[in-house]
């Protein structure tokens, strides 16, 4: 055999042990992998909306995923919105919940963030960041607030508190909760969400 | 090199040619994922795994790959078992394998491996090779394993997530950050340097 021969015949034939052993290897781990990926998300959506039992997917959007979420009684919970866009560092992508009028944010759990250790990162933190998310207005744009406050009921009901040396992450979480409100308001509009009336206010 | 005991084929990995400490190989996981002590051995785990698995496939391959294609073969093999370190972490630990992020794909340009195939498993047996591999990754295991610990004590206040501090502690956040991975390092190699220099005057 010449040599050059013998080159493509050793390259082709290491290329397709890997490729067969890889396929294998694949169709071992894919199930599993997709289960752990399903069972974050899942987490994070019982984490932000009370009482989600059941989640149906209403929208799926390229940075956008839309969850109807019903009881166990099969009655309305609220909605989670499974968002991506861009951080400090990489791409943020995070989960918030809403009830079911619609008007309120009712948690944020984040799910994927690669901000500076120690400082941005303290976004999927209770303390320093999630907590502000609780019981939030959403029908209008959110706005920051800085200097940061200790407590959320020192915040106005569409304000969010700013990490301390992070106020660039703080502000990217903000900006895609606050696109997302915007595409989740013309779904409204769109009547592809549906919400129950608010109660005699 | 093929009268060595084995014995002194797998201690040399330990210090004598430690990869990161004498060879500085491998430095990209050894800075980035060292900043707690459970990444940092996960990551010297997914390498130890890859290393020894392409040198035994290298070592028993060798003669039926010619010269000129050999890098990229050995790139193939290595970058198959990655695959596979990649895939199994995702599956089975799923939460370390989002800490450790690109780094676990990234161990195909990880120069320990390539650098051991070409340097030790391309002119050496089966059985010598998965000595070396033994050893270049206890040395690559106990690197990371010194860095990180230093790093997550002094930058957290923990060891595997466990307060060792007392509350007095105020953490060094620079330990956590890129700029704590360097002079963590520097320091040790300062100190491998001073035993080594040390040791050979006595």
């Amino acid at each position: 055999m010449t040599l050059s021969a013998r080159m493509i015949v050793v390259l082709t034939a290491i290329g397709l042990i890997s490729g067969g052993f890889l396929a294998g290897v694949a169709q071992l781990t894919r199930e599993r992998i997709a289960l752990n990926i399903q069972a974050e998300i899942e987490e994070a959506i019982e984490e932000v909306v009370d009482d989600a039992e059941v989640n149906q997917v209403i929208l799926e959007e390229d940075d956008l995923i839309i969850y109807r979420e019903l009881d166990d009684a099969g009655q309305l919970a609220g909605y989670a919105v499974q968002a991506t866009g861009v951080g400090f560092q990489d791409k943020i992508t995070l989960i918030f919940g809403l009830d079911e009028t619609v008007t309120r944010i009712t948690g944020l759990s984040i799910i994927e963030q690669k901000e500076t250790p120690g400082l941005g990162a303290k976004i999927t933190e209770w303390d320093a960041f999630l907590q502000f998310w609780e019981d939030r207005d959403a029908t209008g744009l959110l706005t920051l607030r800085k200097p940061a406050v200790r407590t959320p009921e020192e915040l106005l009901p569409k304000e969010i508190n700013t990490i301390t040396a992070a106020t660039i992450s703080s502000k990217k979480v903000l900006e895609i909760v606050n696109l997302s409100l915007e595409r989740v308001r013309e779904l409204i509009n769109e009547g592809t969400i549906t919400r129950e009336e608010q109660d005699g206010e | 090199m093929a009268n060595k005991s084995i014995k002194a084929e797998f201690l040399k990995g330990l210090w004598e040619e430690n990869p990161v400490f004498r060879q500085l190989l491998g430095l990209c996981p050894t800075l980035a994922v060292t900043g707690t002590v459970i990444t940092g051995i996960a990551m010297a785990l997914a390498t130890t795994f890859v290393l020894i698995f392409s040198s035994l496939v290298v070592a028993s391959i060798k003669k039926l790959i010619p010269s000129q294609v050999r890098i990229a073969t050995y790139i193939v093999i290595i970058a198959s078992f990655v695959t596979i370190a990649d895939q199994f972490l995702k599956a089975f630990f799923y939460p370390i394998s989002e800490a450790l992020g690109p780094y676990v794909p990234l161990i195909v340009v990880n120069c320990i491996i390539l650098g051991r195939q070409e340097a030790f498993s391309s002119r050496n047996s089966v059985g010598r090779s998965l000595i070396d591999a033994l050893g270049m990754s206890t040395g690559f295991i106990l690197a990371l394993f010194a860095l990180s610990t230093i790093r997550e004590i002094l930058g957290a206040g923990t060891f595997l997530g466990y307060q060792v501090m007392g509350p007095w502690f105020k953490p060094w956040l620079i330990m956590i950050l890129p700029a704590g991975a360097f002079i963590t390092l520097g320091i040790l190699l300062g100190t491998a340097l001073v035993i080594e220099s040390k040791t050979k005057r006595s």
